[in-house]
């Protein structure tokens, strides 16, 4: 479905993502771990197209995403919730929802999209006409990932989703997200989480300082030393 | 001083207050929109406004394509008409001027881009001051209606104390008022609107929702343009003008803004309304000269007291 091949990522002169490959399969769930600064919210926003790559491909269900603007990806159905989380902190919650469905796919879905997004967040019908600035820090995640499922996405990218949450939250949190791939959506997760990142997922990399240093599913992951040792926390 | 001069002339300044007040309020919400969607400062907003008035004049009078609705009603929707007008002037203005140093290609730049819309929009303020000189010439012109010299009577209220309400005026005001509501229509509660907001809001984001952002800021940048041309077409009827009036009414505009509360679209348009009622309050104790020196007496007096403007309001969590 999504598929990146040597993708390379340079701010100014410095290099962000060398020669960066990842696929990801109809209905999979894919995670990508890595410390901080290693590269995963570049490999994002390159995806969505407010970062230009040097050099590489970028291809969803056989289009060439390279080839399109920004705003145009959003239309073929990948939603991008993004680090910080990034609401319209002026728009109440349910402007936040509609901006979400914004593309076609998700007008022409609403009002199902919008009785899922309320089941898997009823905190969300309950503050509709609040002010989302105004939100606690997971109530704003739960209107960012609200609004990324809007527009009725086949990808959902998912960057950090626990940041800043405390665990009571992230569980909840984790837990519909594995409930909306349950449902049919693709997802592509970064996560720092990475014990429950990685038991969501079917296949996972590793990026460090800009590069692929393993791939592969979950099992493969848990048994590499050094996952175990910087990610995992185990000595063993 | 005669008790019913003195109410006779309160009145009359309260109710001139009223009347011009909202077209200043409508020629602020321009200004207003063009800074809170795009946050942009434009110098050129006078020139805008002087555009407005002149496409007005060009539709109405001599053999322009609505003189054959008359003196009474053509000044009226010329003014209306010189919104769409200025709104394409505006949206080519962003294309090729404005666009290249705002929006995403300078987010996130040192300055955001300020200086180089600074030079930018004073730039095209000169060129358009001192071109529609050449284009329009010199001599001072109006849009000519007769509703500009006739007056509804109110009263006798008190004693001999009348109010006179100038009928192009009221009519101005009118068309301001609804203009008005209408765009705060559009803002709130049509798609185009919340993806205006939202694009200003946070861009970034509302890219990766799939809205055009660069085509957003583009009708923004328009919107604020004609709207403002309506206030100037509107004006038009009631005051001569030439190619240099932006100037005099670009300090009213960026007072009202701010008093209306920075970033907050409709709250330049109450703030437009108070600098009104102070110009034309002032006018009853103070010499012409001094009425801008009113305003921004008041003006000092309400930012030390309210920073954040009459309705700028903070949508971050306390
Ligand atoms: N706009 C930018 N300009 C210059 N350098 C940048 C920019 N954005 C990111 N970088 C650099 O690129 C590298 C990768 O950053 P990125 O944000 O992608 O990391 P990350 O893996 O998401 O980190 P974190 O886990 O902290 O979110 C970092 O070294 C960062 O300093
Ligand atoms: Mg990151």
């Amino acid at each position: 479905m999504l598929e990146i091949k040597n993708l390379s990522v340079s701010y100014g002169g410095l290099r962000a993502l060398t020669d960066v490959s990842l696929t990801v399969g109809e209905k999979q769930f894919v995670t990508v771990v890595g410390p901080n600064g290693a590269g995963k919210t570049t490999l994002f926003k390159t995806i969505s197209g407010v970062v230009k790559p040097v050099s590489g491909t970028i291809s969803f269900m056989g289009r060439d995403l390279l080839a399109m603007s920004a705003s145009d990806r959003a239309h073929l159905g990948i939603a991008h919730v993004p680090e910080g989380r990034q609401v319209f902190k002026t728009l109440t919650v349910r402007e936040n929802l509609e901006m979400g469905a914004y593309p076609k796919s998700g007008r022409e879905n609403w009002t199902r999209t919008l009785d899922r997004i309320h089941t898997l967040f009823p905190i969300l019908a309950e503050r509709a006409q609040q002010m989302a600035g105004t939100l606690s820090g997971g109530e704003q995640q739960m209107v960012a990932i609200g609004r990324g499922l809007a527009c009725a996405p086949k990808l959902l990218m998912l960057d950090e989703p626990s940041m800043g949450l405390a665990p009571a939250v992230t569980d909840t949190i984790f837990e519909r997200v594995s409930q909306i791939h349950k449902d049919g959506v693709t997802v592509l997760l970064v996560e720092q989480r990475v014990a429950e990142a990685l038991e969501l997922s079917d296949n996972g990399y590793v990026l460090e300082t800009g590069h692929m240093v393993l791939e592969g599913p979950y099992q493969t992951l848990l048994a590499d030393d050094r996952v175990r040792k910087s990610y995992l926390g185990l000595t063993e | 001083m005669d008790i019913e001069v003195l109410i006779e002339n309160v009145l009359n300044a309260l109710t001139a207050g009223i009347t011009i007040g909202c077209i200043y309020g409508l020629m602020c919400i321009g200004l207003g929109l063009i800074f809170g969607i795009m946050k942009v400062v434009n110098f050129a907003q006078g020139e805008l406004l002087m555009l407005g008035m002149f496409a007005s004049l060009y539709l109405v009078t001599g053999g322009g394509v609505l003189a054959f609705l008359g003196p009474y009603i053509g000044p009226f929707v010329g003014a209306m008409l010189a919104g769409p007008i200025i709104f394409i002037v505006g949206a080519f203005l962003h294309k090729f001027l404005i666009g290249r140093v705002s929006g995403l290609r300078t987010a996130g730049s040192i300055d955001d881009g300020h200086f180089g819309q600074l030079i930018v929009t004073l730039g095209i303020s000169l060129i358009l001051q001192n071109g529609g000189m050449i284009v329009f010439g010199s001599t001072p012109v109006t849009v000519r209606t007769p509703l500009s010299s006739s007056a509804f009577q109110v009263g006798p209220i008190f004693g001999d104390a009348t109010i006179f309400l100038n009928k192009a005026k009221l009519i101005a005001c009118a068309v301001a008022i609804v203009t008005a509501i209408a765009l705060y229509f559009l803002l709130e509660f049509t798609r185009i609107g919340k993806a205006l907001r939202a694009a200003a809001d946070n861009p970034t984001a509302a890219t990766y929702m799939g809205i055009d952002v660069d085509k957003y800021y583009r009708m923004a940048f328009g919107l604020g343009s004609g709207i403002t041309a309506i206030a100037g077409g509107l004006m038009a009827t009631y005051l001569s003008f030439g190619s240099f009036i932006g100037f005099d009414y670009v300090i009213i505009m960026y007072s009202g803004v701010v008093l209306g509360g920075i970033g907050s679209i409709m709250g330049a348009f109450w703030g437009g309304l108070t600098v009104g009622f102070v110009q034309q309050f002032s006018a009853l104790i103070l010499p012409p000269q001094l009425q801008n020196a009113a305003i921004f007496i008041v003006f000092l007096a309400i930012v030390m007291l309210r920073p954040q403007g009459l309705f700028g309001r903070s949508a971050e969590r306390a």
